[in-house]
């Protein structure tokens, strides 16, 4: 199953909040969708999901006009919702039932969420009466319960402590390997990092960055290096450096445990090798810069 | 149409399993159903006319201490009082013959006396009370007894039977009444009664609806169920539900009650027959338009429920229908009295206003085959279609939060979706 979003424009009132919004995602693999606050992943959500509409742009599921009733969705929105007073097992079954499944297969779909979430004695509780993190289980056993083809996650880790993270991590690396087409919304870079083999970068309604992961960070690594010292600190290595490498590098940034270098046209990691031999630096830590998400991000969207 | 009756299934099976909503329906009942038992254990023959308990000394009943009795006062300057009269017209009264008004006006003032009366001349008394009360029994049968008194006084003076003249003021007369089409007087307090309970069903049921659809909005709810069926199965399915929600609670009540009075109907002595004795076309009428109105108010109170985000505001947003509801609920009992007037015709055609109107046309008035049926046929479209625009508006304004969205702002909303 391929599900390709292409240049969705929305806009509410007079505002335009979706400046052409596109991405793809296939089976069997996840897509971190990631944004700031209000950049319009949300949204985007929304109208694949049929609950608003684009003003303009399509969204096709194998090359067909997608259409959100045929296919089975599971849904986890980032505003947690489900019915307080309503005993777990009862809103469960409504849910797959609401979405195609027959009674008894529903019972037995929510029995069996509520078994491999660990939460199977909370059925004939009321929700209200569970504790945040476990509601958020029954949310996730929720959206899952129809056995859905499509799976749309968003910020499906807020709230949960390291053990249900580890086992919720499980469960979505499951659904993944089952084959699954899943869309991962999240600020939580570690998580996308884990899941998503790609991923698209919503900035003011706009997508500034989409592709395969590793190559994007590939691409943001290139022509970097990192260097620490045993020798100097990162301040006054970064000025010995300006110094004695400027012919060959630009000291771009500095983390907390090393430098970031960019290669000027032409040079090599060689020739900065070479180069550095000829220098008093000890040196700790050499070799090529492999960006974080989080770095990426940021570089993105934050300025 | 799967999913419409899911929802609907799964809102019954909410109203059913509420503790309160079942309680409350077997209450009502019951202490309805009981009341009308009533008579046959307690004398309410004062107000039913029938006497079913029998066990009632007569004498025990007389035996009323004089000093309980309340008294009255009487200063008869014009000497022409009987006291056999006056104390048939007053059998739980003690009369008080007094010589002098001032000391008359004291015993009233002090409550010494219930009442005093100063017979000046045979067409002329001044009537002391302290507290005039509503149904003021004592001033009404006090004037009686004067006219007795005077119309003896007449006879005696012209030399004329008092008997006979009495027989000829109390003539008996046979009246063969032939109502050839409704009895107003007969059907008027039903009809009132069915107003009343049609407004507080819409009321009731409306308010019940708009919560619901306003607490899926703050619990977010609805987030997962607007992306797990249509608005238009969501809300024709609390509506529905509701309104058979609705009509089995007050089905059951009423039920219960008309069953009760048809089983005791004897030891009132019918005297609830103006109530509670309803020909069966006048509730089958009551049904269709009660329920046509319920269920127009009902897709009403949805939409502005979906306008809410919080139930404290659902006051601001159900405002307007409230009024409305309000003003035809007013107009509707002030019309009563004059069914077949040009203002009821024409209410009983709208929509906002024909479940009263109409049906009260049906029971009091003069109103033809045809304008029952499209009288009815406009509320039926009319239902149908506040039922798509609420859904319209519902699906419009459920992922909206914050502030309540203003009716008309959720209308420009729907035409912009439109385009």
């Amino acid at each position: 199953m391929k599900l390709e979003i292409k240049g969705l424009y929305k806009s509410f009132e007079e505002k335009e909040v979706l400046h052409g919004v596109s991405f793809e995602v296939e089976s069997g693999k996840a897509l971190g969708l990631l944004g700031r606050n209000g950049a319009g992943k949300t949204t985007t959500i929304r109208i694949l999901m049929d609950v608003f509409r684009a003003n303009k742009g399509e969204i096709c599921l194998d090359g067909k006009p997608f259409k959100s009733e045929k296919v089975k969705i599971g849904y986890l929105p980032e505003e947690r919702g489900l019915y307080p007073k309503k005993k777990v097992l009862d809103q469960m079954i409504f849910f797959a039932r609401l979405r195609g499944m027959k009674k008894k297969e529903a019972e037995e779909s929510a029995h069996k969420w509520l078994r491999r979430l660990q939460i199977e004695e909370y059925a004939p509780k009321k929700l209200e009466t569970l504790s945040k993190g476990n509601q958020q289980k029954v949310q996730l056993a929720t959206t899952l319960v129809c056995n859905p083809d499509i799976i749309i996650l968003d910020e499906p880790f807020s709230g949960l402590d390291p053990v249900n993270a580890q086992i919720l991590k499980d469960v979505v690396n499951e659904q993944i390997e089952d084959n699954k087409l899943v869309i991962f919304s999240s600020h939580q870079m570690s998580y996308v990092e884990e899941f998503c083999e790609d991923i698209a970068i919503i900035n003011q309604g706009k997508v500034v960055l989409s592709g395969n992961l590793k190559e994007i960070k590939k691409q943001y690594g290139e022509n970097r290096l990192i260097i620490s010292a045993e020798n100097y600190s990162l301040e006054h290595l970064n000025k010995k450096l300006e110094q004695e490498l400027q012919t060959l590098i630009q000291v771009e940034e500095q983390k907390k445990d090393f430098l970031i270098l960019k290669l000027h046209q032409d040079c090599t990691k060689k020739q900065v090798f070479e180069a550095l031999g000829k220098t008093d630096i000890d040196v700790d830590v050499f070799g090529r810069y492999e960006p974080s998400l989080n770095d990426i991000f940021i570089a993105k969207v934050g300025e | 149409m799967r999913q419409f009756l899911l929802v609907l299934e799964s809102e019954l099976k909410e109203y059913f399993s509420t503790k309160g909503f079942m309680i409350w329906t077997i209450i009502i009942a019951v202490l309805g159903a009981g009341l009308l038992c009533l008579p046959r254990f307690i004398d309410l023959s004062g107000f039913t006319g029938v006497q079913v308990v029998a066990h009632h000394d007569e004498q025990e009943a007389h035996k009323k201490d004089k000093e309980e009795r309340e008294r009255l006062y009487l200063l008869d300057e014009a000497h022409i009082t009987d006291m056999e009269v006056l104390e048939a017209y007053f059998p739980e009264n003690e009369w008080v013959i007094i010589a002098d008004e001032k000391a008359l006006r004291q015993a009233v003032e002090s409550q010494e006396a219930e009442a005093g009366f100063v017979i000046k001349a045979p067409d002329t008394y001044t009537y002391y009370v302290y507290n005039k009360k509503m149904n003021d029994e004592i001033g009404e049968n006090f004037e009686d007894a004067m006219k007795v008194f005077y119309r003896r006084d007449y006879c005696q003076d012209h030399e004329l039977s008092y008997e006979v003249m009495e027989q000829v003021y109390e003539a008996e007369l046979t009246v063969d009444e032939q109502i050839l089409n409704k009895d107003t007087r007969a059907n008027y307090f039903y009809c009132y009664i069915f107003v009343i309970l049609v407004y507080m069903m819409i009321i009731m049921y409306g308010q019940m609806i708009a919560v619901s659809i306003t607490s899926e909005k703050s619990n977010r709810a609805i987030e997962v169920l607007v992306t797990s069926t249509t608005p238009n199965s969501l809300l024709f399915g609390k509506v529905i539900a509701g309104a058979i929600g609705g009509l089995l609670q007050f089905g059951l009540v009423i039920g219960a009650i008309l069953m009760s009075y048809r089983l005791n109907r004897g030891v009132w002595g019918s005297s609830l027959d103006v109530f509670l004795q309803i020909p069966p076309e006048v509730l089958l009428v009551f049904a269709f338009f009660g329920l046509g109105g319920y269920l127009f108010y009902a897709f009403l109170y949805g939409a502005v429920g979906a306008l809410s985000s919080k139930t404290e505001d659902i006051s601001k947003t159900s405002g307007g229908v409230m009024m409305l509801i309000t003003i035809v609920y007013i107009f509707s009992l002030t019309q009563l009295e004059q069914v077949d007037g040009m203002i009821i015709k024409i209410l009983s055609f709208l929509p906002v206003s024909s479940y009263s109107t109409m049906f009260a046309r049906i029971a009091m008035g003069t109103v033809s085959t045809w304008e029952i049926i499209v009288s009815f046929v406009i509320l039926l479209v009319s239902i149908i279609g506040t039922g798509f625009i609420g859904a319209k508006i519902y699906r419009m304004g459920t992922l909206r939060y914050g502030n309540p969205i203003k009716f008309t702002t959720a209308i420009k909303g729907i035409r912009k979706m439109e385009d």
